[in-house]
């Protein structure tokens, strides 16, 4: 499900939530408002016969007619009150109590007419005024029941309503958990993998995003980063042939003194040879043709280290011994030192454990490393190569130390970013983050000091190839 | 101006020998060095005519080597040799008064014009 959607559904199920919890407290708000008016009803209802006992009592006291009077009015204006709720009194004590109540008013009535009927004799006769008393209290018996008995009812909705809300509460903070959990932790799962997976790519190991490609968006760039790293595999070599190729064009300012002494050479004998051929004896000759062939032989060998270097190769890892590769890179660069007029020293631990690289890759990377050292050193600067097992006996290290210039601390962190460069327009960038890239892929570390005005280090560690050290 | 003294000092000992036979053909003598501190060790026991040297060696530079003659021995002509041609080189070495430039390789017979005219300057 795609994230805008679960956010939709989301919203939609909180919407339906609230839409619930609005319906039922409006609900009960009108439940509330109902008996409330019921309540102030019974009320005035009760005041009314309240009134009516103390116009009964007046009367029976001082005889005085006109209360009698009084005591009717109400009396109809309580019916009419009786009749008008009359569903709502049902509803509160049930109908057997609303009949009931008409009853005794109906008697209350009853014995008021009665009174009224006989004025002349009422204020004495006892059991008149018995019968009016009686009906006359039960009947304010029954409406301060009915009262208490509404308030009550109310007060129990309320204390109803207060325990519905705190379940609604304790549900819609259940769902937003539940919501949080199916919707983010996949999402919150998927981003990890994505940053996981770019920290892989930026250190020059091209993997794939874990776990499954989702439909939703996120899946869309987990995909989209998949396909790069496929993308920058596939390019990589081509940057890696590209690089080389750099490398190779600056090895060849070195390779044309390299190739000239020994053309030089076979020329010279060859036109030695043309001149005193009458004279040489065939030793001589002998000698010379040795010299030229051993001359052809060096160029051989240097046109065919030069391919070696510059051809593409299928990575093939293997045990190798350190100082042998330092040594092969060492002997390709030689020449360029000379030319440059750098010194170079070389320091090489006996006896170190292999390591399992590909011999031709790590070539290349000491050849970028010595390269780069020539090109920020003037003449008489200094190169120094050292090999020697790390401290803790887990990794070979090879140390490239220049007295060039140096790196400033505002460059430094950002050697081996892709495309970083100080040579300006000169230099791709991509040397030392290809070269970072070849050493990360061999399970290894390349690292880097340097001081300003003093030189530059670099540190090429290498895991020690326990099967066989 | 045959039996002068001419010096070869270049680290690729080939191109001392065939110098030598060369030359020695015509006339000269030759004494070839393949670094460059014997052979100025050599220049201060004794006077060469011509000194024909490398410009990239191991030990010394030529360009030192040019410089060392031209400061003891201003009147021996100093011919440079390389392999490493670059324009710098050539003006830096005609600033330090060389008598001639040549890139490698080198035309034996064009050496020996150039020698010989130097010896009749």
């Amino acid at each position: 499900m795609k994230i805008v959607h679960k956010i939709m559904w989301a919203n939609i199920i909180n919407i339906i939530f609230i839409a619930l919890v609005y319906l039922f407290a409006v609900q009960f708000l009108e439940l509330i408002l109902a008996k409330l008016q019921f309540v102030e009803i019974a009320d005035d209802l009760n005041a009314s016969f309240l009134e009516m006992r103390l116009s009964e009592k007046n009367y029976f006291l001082y005889g005085d007619e006109t209360v009698l009077k009084e005591i009717k009015g109400k009396l109809d204006e309580s019916i009419n009150s009786i009749t008008s709720v009359q569903d709502s009194i049902v509803r509160a004590v049930g109908d057997s109590k609303y009949k009931e109540l008409r009853r005794s008013v109906e008697e209350y009535k009853a014995a008021i007419q009665q009174v009224a009927a006989n004025i002349a004799s009422a204020t004495e006769d006892t059991s008149m005024q018995e019968t009016v008393r009686d009906s006359g209290r039960k009947l304010r018996e029954f409406s301060a029941k009915i009262v208490s008995l509404e308030r009550k009812k109310v007060n129990d909705i309320i204390s109803h309503s207060k325990k519905v809300l705190f379940y609604f509460f304790c549900v819609a903070i259940l769902i937003a958990m539940a919501a949080t959990y199916l919707f983010f932790s996949k999402f919150l799962r998927s981003l990890k993998g994505i940053e996981k997976t770019a920290t892989c790519i930026s250190q020059g190991d091209f993997c794939k995003v874990e776990g499954t490609v989702t439909g939703d968006e996120l899946g869309s760039v987990m995909a989209a980063i998949n396909s790069m790293s496929e993308e920058l595999d596939s390019r990589y070599e081509q940057i890696v042939q590209s690089r080389k190729l750099a490398s190779l064009g600056i090895l060849t300012a070195g390779v044309a003194h390299e190739l000239g002494n020994p053309l030089n050479n076979i020329a010279l004998v060859a036109q030695t040879y043309l001149e005193l051929a009458d004279h040489l004896s065939k030793e001589d000759t002998i000698d010379y043709m040795r010299t030229i062939e051993e001359e052809t032989h060096r160029i051989e060998k240097i046109v065919q280290d030069l391919l070696h270097f510059s051809k593409p190769k299928q990575p093939n890892s293997k045990a190798t011994e350190v100082n042998s590769v330092v040594e092969k890179s060492f002997k390709l660069v030689h020449n360029m030192l000379h030319v440059s007029g750098i010194d170079a020293r070389l320091n090489l631990q006996e006896g170190l454990p292999h390591v399992f690289i590909d011999e031709d890759r790590i070539q290349e990377v000491i050849v970028n490393l010595i390269i780069n050292a020539i090109e920020v050193m003037s003449p008489g600067g200094v190169i120094s190569l050292k090999t020697y097992l790390e401290e803790k006996g887990d990794y070979v290290v090879i140390e490239v130390e220049d007295t060039g210039e140096g790196i400033t601390a505002e460059h430094l962190p950002h050697i081996f970013d892709p495309f970083f460069t100080t040579k300006g327009v000169r230099g791709t960038g991509l040397g030392l983050s290809v070269s970072y890239g070849i050493i990360k892929n061999h399970k290894g570390n390349m690292k880097v000091e340097s001081k300003e005005g003093v030189g530059t280090t670099f540190f090429i560690e290498l895991p020690v190839h326990r099967l066989i050290a | 101006m045959n039996g002068a003294r001419i010096m070869v000092v270049d680290d690729e000992k080939i191109v001392g020998k065939m110098i030598k036979a060369s030359f020695e053909q015509d006339g000269y003598t030759v004494e070839t060095f393949s670094d460059a501190n014997p052979a100025l060790a050599r220049l201060e026991e004794e006077k060469f005519a011509v000194v024909i040297t490398d410009l990239k060696m191991k030990d010394i530079d030529g360009m030192q080597v040019l410089e060392t003659i031209k400061a003891e021995s201003p009147e021996t002509k100093v011919i440079m040799i390389t392999a490493f041609a670059s324009m710098d080189a050539a003006i830096e070495a005609l600033r330090k008064k060389v008598d001639d430039f040549f890139p490698k390789p080198i035309k034996i017979k064009d050496l020996k014009l150039c020698v010989k005219d130097l010896l009749s300057e």
